[in-house]
């Protein structure tokens, strides 16, 4: 009976493993990532997914304008072909939406993902850096810290960020980015930057970013913010964004105050402006001035047009850059500066292609390294009721160790996958121990014993690895931690689910 | 067997002397070593620099490369090397490792060279500070220490006996000394996560020795010799498992996984070694002692 339990328990771990993987095998349509604020398709009553979601459960999107869509090409090409120039009727697995067309819907999309694995770094390309702050913080700080970051990155609209925490043995704290498919210099300047704006007129400070003076900030809005012309200058293109602000009473009324003391100048092409002009800073970088035209002095004035600058070789260089420029400044007026200043002590980007290279290899030599266990197992009993047992208990240590990645949303880097492969030759070192420990001849020992034996060795090898891998979960600032966790948690699976299971088959697999 | 069994029965102290010599070689290693400047090539997580991946399955000139790379940055330690899937066959692109230099100086330098723009799906990048990765060092070392300290603890509440937890950690030591100075002497560049494959092969090749001695000590069923020599069956297959799962991970074409497979491979092989001719003769030794038969 109790033998039986065994095999239904390993049954039942599998089962969950697979719900907890979901495989995909329909993989029509292109899933919704992201959904900018303000943007079209959010009017439109399109939302983000939440970070909480797992990877298979993003809505869907099926057919734009009634034609089907089944890849990322589909959907760009349907777009972009839209014959009305209206409106777009996008339709998802959940729900019909009629968005206004416009230049950017707001909305960012993938391939369906093929399972709920999240791959990490450096299996699907992206970038990560890892932050220092220079001065000590509190655990309070660093929530704040972490919390002003996770809006920075969502109002700029990246999406699949994993921002954490991360100490070392000797207490230093440490914060962790991680971005799929963001170039290093976007996550770099939106991270590790401050962010400190301020807006100044003379020596004084008019408003700076954050709710606190900045109430709104238009976006994603052709009417109140865009590109608004670009002109050859020398061998290049500049190009200039504005956009709209509205300020807060406190910050109007610093204007008026401010702006009340300057006398007004009259410019060359006859317009009456102050003579001093609004200087914006970034991070105690000049950024741009601004003229206040004449007709501001001494105003309670809540909107403010913000503008500035970008250049390239081409115009569209130009413009793009200019787009980066704006997006990333309405970002930071919208979320305020980071509570402290922070180095960059680790940075790094993976090209996808180079994560594709190192994911399809690794799955190669996982199942070689399998083959060739399995080999030697034959080799050694000959015997295919044992070496058949073997490698499905194998098999099932990798489903299951998954599952748990899967369901705990570990990204599963390289260091994982050698997690997965050590703790599998584990697996098949207690596998052996335990067929050897019944085929020995000796008949003074019942079953029981045997196999109550056989785990003598099995708990003690286990408790000395779980020993020696436990430092590292915290050590290297929890670049490890992938590792330490997933070898520790295949073992103990390993240990408390698929080998007494096997213990059970084997026994029954022999007595016959 | 029997002359096996005879081997072991009456030659025992002898026997310990091969890893006894290896041990000793290994000391000497560190020592040489030590002098020549340090027993570990680090290669840039534990020492700071940028590690660059240019993807591209073109012919590259690496010695032309290497050689520009050195003299544009002489105070830089440069490796430059080609990757390629090994089960396909196809060019990935080229890896360059370079000390004490930011990727700020190192990308227009290649694209310069490359008359390129790299984009970032061509361009992979991993930079580490130096005082970080000198961190990470000393942390992974302690890391290191925690790690043979907890199993050594394992293993005496296991036994309970002084001598045989003795071996056995002893031997855990051998197998991670000689690893190390085979490591040395390979000038093979360690990363963190080789270091982590150290640590793994702590609580690994201990497994040997695990189930040697408990046969060994709580076993009266068969000869002394007889319950040595089952659970040497048991343990090199499940030695040589591991080495053909281990040898297959060579064929990686990540570098952190190559890394990993390389360490614990070598460790397998010292471990054969220092458990069956060093734990096992000391067991008899230690069993003679006692009168345990």
């Amino acid at each position: 009976m109790i033998k039986k339990w065994r095999v239904i328990l390993l049954l039942l771990f599998l089962i969950l493993s697979f719900i907890a993987i979901n495989p995909q095998f329909n993989k029509e349509g292109v899933a919704v990532r992201h959904i900018a604020q303000n943007s079209t398709a959010a009017f439109a009553g399109m939302q983000s997914p939440s970070s909480q979601l797992s990877a298979t459960a993003y809505e869907r999107i099926i057919k734009i304008d009634n034609k089907k869509i089944s890849s990322l090409n589909d959907y760009h090409e349907a777009l972009a072909s839209s014959s009305s120039n209206l409106s777009i009727k996008i339709e998802t697995d959940k729900n019909e939406y009629a968005l206004l067309k416009s230049e950017d819907l707001g909305i960012t999309v993938s391939e369906i993902a093929g399972s709920n694995l999240k791959k990490g770094l450096e299996l699907q390309g992206g970038s990560r850096v890892l932050l220092k702050p220079q001065d000590a913080i509190s655990e309070q700080q660093r929530d704040d810290l972490l919390a002003v970051m996770e809006q920075r990155l969502n109002t700029y609209g990246l999406s699949d960020i994993r921002i954490r925490k991360a100490d070392d043995l000797f207490g230093n704290k440490y914060v962790s980015v991680e971005v799929a498919g963001a170039s290093k210099q976007e996550v770099k300047d939106l991270i590790a930057s401050q962010g400190k704006f301020e807006a100044r007129i003379g020596e004084e400070v008019v408003f700076e970013g954050g709710e606190k003076d900045v109430t709104f900030v238009c976006r994603n809005d052709g009417s109140c913010s865009g590109i608004r012309q670009c002109t050859e200058q020398g061998s290049g293109y500049l190009c200039t964004f504005a956009f709209q602000i509205s300020l807060s009473e406190n910050a109007a009324k610093r204007h008026a105050q401010i702006t009340d003391k300057f006398d007004i100048n009259i410019s060359e092409e006859g317009r009456e402006y102050l003579d001093k002009p609004l200087d914006l800073y970034l991070d105690d970088i000049f950024v741009e001035s601004l003229q206040i035209s004449a007709d501001l002095k001494g105003v309670e004035a809540t909107n403010i047009e913000i503008s500035g600058p970008g250049i390239g070789n081409t115009q569209e260089e130009a413009t793009q850059q200019a787009i980066q420029q704006m997006n990333k400044l309405q970002t930071i007026l919208l979320t305020g500066s980071l509570p402290v200043k922070l180095d960059v002590i680790k940075l790094d980007s993976i090209s996808p292609v180079l994560g594709r290279a190192f994911l399809s290899n690794a799955i190669i030599v996982t199942l070689f390294a399998l083959l060739a266990v399995a080999i030697i197992i034959f080799l050694k009993y000959r015997k295919l009721k044992i070496s058949i047992p073997i490698l499905i208990t194998m098999l099932s240590e990798i489903i299951i160790t998954l599952g748990f990645a899967a369901f705990i949303k570990w990204n599963l880097d390289l260091a994982s996958i050698a997690g997965i492969i050590a703790a599998v030759g584990t697996g098949v070192n207690d596998q052996i121990v335990i067929v050897d420990e019944i085929l020995s001849g000796e008949q003074f020992y019942r079953w029981k014993e045997k196999i109550k034996k056989a785990f003598f060795v099995i708990i003690t090898a286990y408790a000395t690895l779980v020993a020696a891998m436990l430092p590292l979960f915290k050590a290297g600032a929890g670049l490890l931690t992938g590792f330490a966790l997933v070898t520790i948690v295949g073992v103990s699976i390993g240990v408390f689910v698929t080998r007494p299971a096997f213990a059970a088959i084997i026994e029954e697999v022999m007595e016959e | 067997m029997q002359r096996l069994e005879n081997l072991f029965m009456n030659h025992y102290k002898k026997i310990i002397i091969i890893p006894i010599l290896l041990l000793v070689f290994s000391l000497v290693v560190f020592v040489i070593q030590a002098q020549k400047g340090s027993i570990l090539t680090k290669d840039i997580s534990l020492q700071g620099g940028t590690s660059v991946t240019i993807t591209s399955e073109q012919g590259v000139n690496i010695d032309e490369l290497q050689e520009s790379l050195e003299n544009s940055f002489p105070n830089s330690d440069i490796l430059v090397r080609e990757l390629a899937d090994v089960t396909t066959g196809k060019k990935i692109g080229i890896l360059i490792e370079a000390t004490n230099i930011k990727n700020e100086e190192l990308q227009p330098f290649l694209e310069k060279h490359f008359e390129t723009k790299f984009t970032s799906d061509s361009y992979s990048v991993e930079e580490i500070g130096a005082s970080l990765s000198a961190s990470f060092f000393k942390e992974l070392r302690l890391a290191m220490i925690f790690s043979f300290l907890f199993m050594s603890i394992v293993v005496f509440i296991t036994f309970r006996k002084i001598v045989p937890s003795l071996t056995v950690i002893l031997t855990a030591l051998t197998d991670i000394l000689v690893t190390l100075a085979i490591v040395s002497i390979m000038h093979l560049r360690i990363s963190t996560a080789g270091i982590a494959a150290f640590l793994l092969l702590i609580g690994y090749s201990i497994d040997t020795d695990i189930l040697l001695t408990t046969k060994v000590l709580k076993r009266t069923e068969s000869s002394l010799f007889a319950r040595i020599y089952s659970s040497m069956k048991t343990g090199l297959t499940m030695t040589i498992t591991a080495i053909a799962a281990v040898t297959v991970g060579l064929f990686s074409n990540s570098v952190v996984l190559q890394q990993i497979f390389t360490i614990i491979l070598i460790g397998l092989i010292v471990d054969v070694i220092s458990t069956y001719l060093g734990n096992a003769p000391a067991l008899i030794w230690y069993c003679k002692k006692k009168n345990i038969q």
